[in-house]
């Protein structure tokens, strides 16, 4: 049953760690403040160190199988629940973007003014610790287990320190996500019944159902319940409506690990679990989800962009590029799903990096109305910059890895003759995300500053970013140029991962070049001619 | 250092310019702008090491940038005869231009963010020219857009360039959605992108299908070089300091839409070369009218710079992509010299733009106003200047090939002619009419320089047999294929006439209708009617705004409505109201009272008998 790894034990920590830590500082009311910092940024911090140094360790060798296994017994043996960890080439990337978002976001709220601030720390470390806990889980039930985890301190962050109308977005949203997690929860205890493995790994289950395929109207029907299940909780069109409200009230912190990393847990489950094990429901189901992804990118584009809040605005904005990633994973295929995957990592740090500067504007401004802004860029310069580069990464400007996203699947979708037509209307999205980003940007930051916002800039002491407003904004900008610039820290693992479990399209190309083939290209040649 | 050393380090240079500028030297405007004119200085001897190293021959040089299955996207350099001329002009014009930048922004506070975004943009305008495949192209088109939007909007407390900035960005993001849809057909249907490649297979293919992917890439040509029906963005972009005006505006990224064009022109068939040659044409005689009805010193170049691209895209459909990508070269020159010495002329007169507010600049700021004037004959094309060469060139190719077009490009060069006249007349000659025109001062050394060298280049520029023999190849093959088409001297004559007469009529009616020195347009007094349907350019503008704010937004806000109160209002919350109804419903059964009980039991019996007996 797999090997064991030594380094799998990092795994368990990563997860532990912040729980851990949460555990402490909810006894932390007597703490002072520098205490309670130290012992948050251990839990914020460990994550991240721990997957920077997983990441060094990946051997890409091990396709098809896990890096860092580990198996834990957990009492539940007798129905096929271990404590089962792991990580490999779809899950790594997702793995580091929760614990790069984490530490953005715990940083960003361990200077917050919050009140009660070591309870809100102790949930943002458990929500983290869920996070980890759901990348990493190679068990189903598990993975399933974690992300409930890190749900539901998400629901008590917006109804205890939400903005205004927390109580009705909170309770819609609890409602909604809950309603789409127990639907995902049917079809994923269906597949274990149906399988006949007897065992929640996710390994296992593959070996049976890759060995005695279920019969296609099974395969349809449990697909159809992990679809529209994960499609909830991605906020996929129409099931979308908890999300702007819902993230508009929530806290800095909840929001950006919500919106950022927890939102991908659907996707992710699409793309590691739904798609490969019941390659038939997917062939069913995926053409309709086209529309409804269309309905993300068109429709949902449009209400953006009649926002006049600005958070509101960004919540539908990163709904609608949720419609990218559905494409991409309507495909079906080896481009798709890795197009997919590439978005998700962007849009996770740059949804999160928006958030956190919408706060930002937040405490200069008083306000979200973007009618009532303008004029920010004067007073804070550096803010500004922030927050055009990230309006920039999420509008998909190359350079950040949200274009990788976005070009490759258009590249996927392009590839079938079945999907190509899809391209064009797609591809609209990127003129409406354009409007509406720069209009945002302009209403906020360039021109005259309304009279009431005149106000306040000349009585309030408006400054620009803070270090502790500074720091996480570069470790997410320094993300997604990472991304953007060299997404083969990425893509390369997860290619190997992606071939094992989806089918290549026969590809009707004429030909292929050399120049494609990346096996002779590791180093630069030269030609002369 | 070898080509391909050179190459890196020329596009690389720029690059490391701006981080540094970004990160360290935020607050620090002298040492920002040293360090990125140090950067440009270096563009262009690093591009001079490249085509030297590389002489006569192709460099191409590409590594995979990122793979999924088949699909694949490298990063390469396709340095060729063109590349190389494109590289030197960019690389000249772009240093003579950060030099003035020196001195015209000296006083700016957001200097260090200026040149930041000038080093931007060199490398964003760099990987354009030297990019091998199509996706690396769109990567740096987007990055040259991107930079725009940041200069044109440098002003950023002012409306005006706020509005710019944003406007410029969306109308190229709409060219560009054409551009990647056609990127993404071409790379399924050719299997590559490469520049190369796809020029090795695409005769295998129907012409058909290469032409539509031709037009759908044209279409960021179209949102790049500002042709209709996407020109509305290159006029308000003048809200930008003039220096990027000249650089990005006229000299270098508008016209990367035609060197784009130039790169991938095996791709195209007749048809659409016809209908490029006809947009040009439109464009060229369109700008060449709106410009009479523009006072603002910068409008009226931008309006000139779209009738420019308008002949070199009316060169590229008649077939000669040398030719078009001579009169780029020669344009460079001296739009960027008109530009310049416009930056100089508001420099001198304390930002005024309104040449009817200037006048007598002739006396007040000599070196500029002769420097200003030998650009306007070149633009004109008078004889023996750079302007001349390319464009008498065009309008050969035209009367060969095309009669309409070549008839309304010589209106075009009439028109030319005619509004730079009224400009020169109206700005340099005469009284001052305004303080700040009385006022004005002849500029600094930092900013003349770059003047006398581009004048140099706007004299000499067109002089093809002096240029090095890496440089021009294609240009001097188109030529040379001019030569020796039928007709070509009788052509010859008829143009040097036609187009001589153009601009000598030109400049001398403008003069004697608007006069030296007019202190305010006389086609606006004599004949309000035709100044006011020039000053509304055709209601591009107007229609847009139509567009954007009845349609576009409308739809916005309706769809906004259906999601809040059809989807969230009635479906979510009308589900979460049917589940409490049922609740309601259900609870109002559990009243506590026995009799109700007994009698809901009695119902249910007789309700399970009527069921056991077949009733019901």
């Amino acid at each position: 049953m797999g090997h064991l790894d030594t380094n799998s034990i990092f795994l368990l920590i990563a997860i532990l760690g912040p729980l851990a830590t949460g555990v402490v500082l909810l006894f932390g009311a007597r703490f002072n403040r520098i205490t309670l910092r130290a012992i948050a940024a251990f839990g914020f911090s460990c994550p991240l160190i721990i997957g920077l140094l997983l990441y060094s360790l990946f051997e890409p060798s091990l396709a098809g199988e896990y890096n860092f296994e580990l198996r834990l017994p957990t009492g539940l043996e007798s129905i096929g629940i271990y404590l089962h960890l792991g990580l490999n080439g779809i899950s790594m990337p997702l793995f580091l973007l929760a614990a790069t978002v984490g530490f953005a976001a715990g940083l960003y709220a361990m200077y917050s003014n919050a009140e009660r601030l070591h309870l809100y720390l102790a949930l943002l470390l458990c929500m983290l610790g869920g996070l980890m806990g759901t990348f990493a889980s190679v068990d189903v039930f598990f993975f399933y287990f974690f992300h409930e985890f890190a749900l539901i301190p998400t629901f008590l962050m917006i109804g205890i320190w939400g903005g205004a109308g927390r109580r009705g977005a909170a309770i819609e949203m609890t409602i909604y996500l809950t309603l789409g997690a127990l639907l995902s929860l049917l079809g994923l205890i269906a597949l274990y019944v149906q399988s006949g493995a007897d065992s929640f790994s996710l390994l296992e289950l593959r070996t049976y159902l890759t060995a005695q395929p279920l019969s296609e109207t099974v395969q349809n029907n449990i697909f159809a319940l992990l679809l529209f299940g994960f499609g909830i909780l991605v906020s996929l069109f129409p099931f979308h409506s908890w999300a702007p409200k819902g993230y508009a009230v929530a806290p800095t912190g909840a929001a950006m690990l919500h919106a950022g990393v927890l939102k991908k847990f659907g996707l992710y489950g699409l793309l590691q679990i739904a798609a490969p094990l019941l390659p038939a429901g997917a062939d069913h189901w995926f053409p309709w989800i086209v529309w409804l992804a269309l309905g993300n990118i068109l429709i949902i584009g449009l209400v953006t962009m009649a926002q006049k809040d600005l958070k509101m605005m960004l919540g539908y904005s990163s709904v609608m590029h949720m419609g990218y990633a559905f494409l991409g994973l309507a495909c079906f295929s080896v481009i798709g799903a890795g197009g997919a995957l590439l978005m998700m990592v962007a849009h996770g740090l740059s949804v999160a990096l928006l958030f956190m500067l919408s706060t930002c504007i937040y405490h200069r401004s008083q306000t979200f109305e973007l009618s009532a802004m303008g004029g920010l860029a004067a007073k804070a310069p550096v803010l500004a910059g922030f927050f055009v580069a990230a309006t920039m990464a999420s509008i998909g400007l190359p350079g950040f890895g949200n274009f990788w996203g976005e070009f490759t699947i258009f590249a996927a979708l392009a590839e079938t003759d079945l999907t190509r037509w899809i391209v064009a209307p797609a591809a609209i999205g990127i003129v409406i995300s354009a409007i509406y980003g720069l209009r945002a940007v302009a209403h906020v930051f360039f021109g005259q500053p309304k009279e009431a916002f005149v106000a306040r800039l000349e009585g309030g002491k408006i400054t620009d970013m803070q270090a502790f407003e500074k720091l996480p904004a570069c470790i997410l900008i320094a993300g997604l140029m990472l991304t953007g610039i060299f997404p083969r820290i990425f893509s390369d693992d997860a290619n190997r991962e992606l071939a094992e479990l989806y089918p290549q399209e026969q590809s009707n190309l004429p030909m292929i070049q050399s120049a494609a083939l990346p096996a002779d290209l590791e180093a630069p040649k030269e030609i002369k001619h | 250092m070898t080509a391909t050393q050179s190459l890196l380090a020329v596009l690389l240079t720029p690059l490391l310019s701006a981080v540094l500028i970004a990160f360290f030297f935020r607050r620090m405007g002298k040492v920002a702008s040293a360090i990125s004119v140090l950067a440009a200085a270096c563009i262009f001897v690093f591009s001079l090491f490249a085509i030297h190293e590389a002489g006569n021959e192709t460099v191409a040089f590409s590594w995979n940038w990122l793979y999924f299955g088949d699909y694949s996207v490298s990063i390469g350099f396709l340095f060729d005869g063109v590349a190389a001329t494109m590289l030197t002009m960019v690389g000249l014009v772009g240093f003579l231009i950060h030099v003035f930048s020196l001195g015209y922004m000296a006083n700016d506070q957001g200097r260090a963010r200026f040149f930041g975004g000038l080093s931007i943009f060199m490398f964003s305008m760099l990987g354009i020219v030297l990019a091998d495949n199509l996706i690396m192209i769109f990567i740096f088109w987007e990055l040259v857009g991107f930079s725009s939007y940041m200069l044109i909007g440098h002003y950023l407390d002012t409306d005006e360039a706020a509005a710019a900035s944003k406007k410029a960005f969306i109308v190229n993001r709409v060219g560009d959605l054409g551009f990647l849809i056609g990127i993404v057909y071409a790379y399924w249907h050719f299997g590559t992108t490469n520049l190369s490649e796809m020029h090795g297979i695409v005769a295998a293919n129907s012409q058909w299908v290469s032409g539509s992917i031709a037009a759908l890439l044209m279409c960021g040509f179209i949102g790049k070089s500002a042709q209709f029906p996407l020109h509305v963005w290159l006029p308000d972009a003048m809200a930008g300091p003039t220096p990027v005006s000249a650089l990005i505006h006229a000299a270098t990224m508008v016209a990367a839409g035609v060197y784009f064009l130039i790169r991938i022109d095996f791709l195209f068939p007749v048809e659409v070369l016809q209908l490029i040659a006809w947009l040009g044409t439109s464009v060229a005689v369109y700008a060449g009218f709106c410009a009479y009805g523009q006072n603002d010193i910068k409008k009226i170049l931008a309006y000139s710079t779209l009738s420019q691209l308008g002949y070199m895209s009316a060169a590229f459909g008649l077939g000669y992509p040398g030719i078009a990508l001579f009169h780029l070269i020669t344009h460079a020159f001296f739009k960027a010299l008109l530009f310049l010495t416009a930056g100089s002329v508001i420099h001198g007169c304390h930002h005024e733009q309104d040449i009817f507010k200037m006048g007598g600049l002739l006396k007040k700021m000599p070196i500029t106003a002769i420097t200003f004037l030998i650009g306007t004959l070149a633009l004109c094309g008078v004889y023996g200047f750079a302007g001349f060469y390319s464009k008498d060139a065009i309008l050969i190719a035209a009367g060969l090939g095309n009669t309409p077009v070549f008839v309304l490009l010589t209106l075009g060069a009439f028109l030319t002619a005619g509004y730079m006249g009224r400009l020169f007349w109206v700005a340099f000659l005469g009284q001052p009419k305004s303080d700040a025109a009385s006022h004005a001062h002849e500029s600094p050394l930092n900013i003349l320089v770059p003047l006398i060298v581009l004048a140099v280049l706007s004299l000499g520029g067109g002089w093809i047999g002096f240029w090095p023999e890496q440089l021009g190849a294609l240009i001097k093959d188109n030529l040379d294929h001019l030569h020796h088409m039928e007709g070509y001297a009788g052509m010859h004559k008829t143009v040097l006439v036609a187009g001589s007469t153009a601009w000598i009529v030109g400049l001398v009616l403008s003069l004697f209708f608007y006069g030296a020195g007019a202190k305010e347009d006389r086609l606006e007094q004599k004949a309000a009617p035709i100044y006011g349907f020039l000053k509304a350019r055709l209601w591009f503008d107007e229609i847009y705004g139509y567009y954007v704010a009845k349609i576009q937004q409308r739809l916005a806000i309706f769809l906004s409505f259906i999601d809040i109160f059809v989807i969230k209002g009635i479906f979510v919350r009308g589900s979460a109201g049917l589940v409490g109804l049922v609740g309601i419903c259900s609870r109002s059964l559990h009243d506590g009272n026995i009799h109700s009980y007994v009698y809901w039991f009695l119902a249910g019996l007789l309700a399970l008998w009527a069921a056991a007996s077949g009733i019901l």
